[in-house]
């Protein structure tokens, strides 16, 4: 089929496509409002677990976070069904982000839900920030500045709160969530680029 | 594959899981009848594939490249930079 075209066609066609793909390499965004729901999940999941197992809340309290949990699942299918029926077009970054993002989740909840042998106590709040951390640094990857900063915020939250005790670490790593799930997920939606 | 269209429509595609009807008409530039014209020729060949759904009651077509597409999108894109050698 090729001979067909000239040199000229064929160095215009190369150019083309050369174009096009460079186009396509866009930076990484997922909706912001996922970030602020599942921030304010992991930071209520975090303080909730402390103040109960302080004592300065009744263990039936734990309830509050599985209605919650419910409530950010149904909130995430339904926003997401919207989405995607919105949009004109869906890379396979975002598909393998996406990928990402539901194993990491999925990991923090079997650590959540069925290791919470190992992962005790604080352990199992400091479980969400490894997964949010994770989660915001494979978007900076893709260059996305805030989700770099949002990801290394996560991170410090993790380490300062190791460094930390008492009602500290909690507190911590509540704020690190906040801060940087939380903050990211309002800066996508305030200004999307 | 010859076409400047069609291959721009497989370049669209080849990064993206699929595209809706309308972006391809604005990445391209091509007028409906046009970019229909091509888009089914490709159908035809089992480069890419068509879905039509319905969102908000209004119709939605969206196409994703198959295996087939890409590799004839490869295996195009080498062509014609063997032709450029050859000419250059």
């Amino acid at each position: 089929m090729e001979e067909q075209l000239n040199a000229a066609q064929a160095r215009d066609h190369i150019e083309m496509v050369a174009r096009i793909l460079e186009e396509s390499q866009q930076r990484l965004c997922a909706g912001g409002e996922f970030f602020v729901v599942w921030g304010l999940f992991g930071a209520l999941v975090t303080l909730l677990g402390h103040f109960v197992a302080k004592g300065a809340l009744p263990a039936t309290s734990l309830w509050a976070a599985l209605v919650a949990l419910a409530g950010a699942i149904v909130f995430s299918i339904w926003r997401g069904r919207a989405l995607r029926m919105a949009s004109e077009r869906r890379s396979l970054l975002q598909r393998e982000f996406f990928n990402v993002l539901w194993i990491t989740i999925g990991m923090a909840f079997v650590a959540n839900l069925a290791v919470f042998n190992i992962f005790r106590g604080i352990a199992s709040a400091a479980i969400w920030n490894f997964a949010d951390a994770i989660v915001l640094l494979y978007i900076g990857l893709h260059g996305n500045r805030r989700a770099q900063v949002a990801g290394v915020v996560v991170v410090v939250s993790l380490v300062v709160a190791n460094f930390t005790s008492g009602d500290v670490p909690a507190y911590v790593l509540a704020a690190g969530v906040l801060a940087g799930y939380c903050g990211f997920g309002i800066a996508e939606l305030v200004s999307p680029d | 594959m010859l076409s400047k269209i069609r291959l721009g429509i497989v370049a669209e595609l080849l990064t993206s899981e699929w595209v809706a009807f309308s972006e391809l008409q604005r990445a391209l530039d091509a007028s409906q009848g046009n970019l229909g014209a091509h888009l089914a020729k490709l159908v035809d060949a089992g480069y890419i594939e068509e879905t039509k759904t319905f969102v908000n009651r209004r119709p939605l077509t969206q196409y994703r490249l198959t295996s087939q597409g890409r590799a004839a999108f490869v295996a195009h894109v080498a062509q014609l930079q063997s032709l450029l050698k050859e000419t250059s």
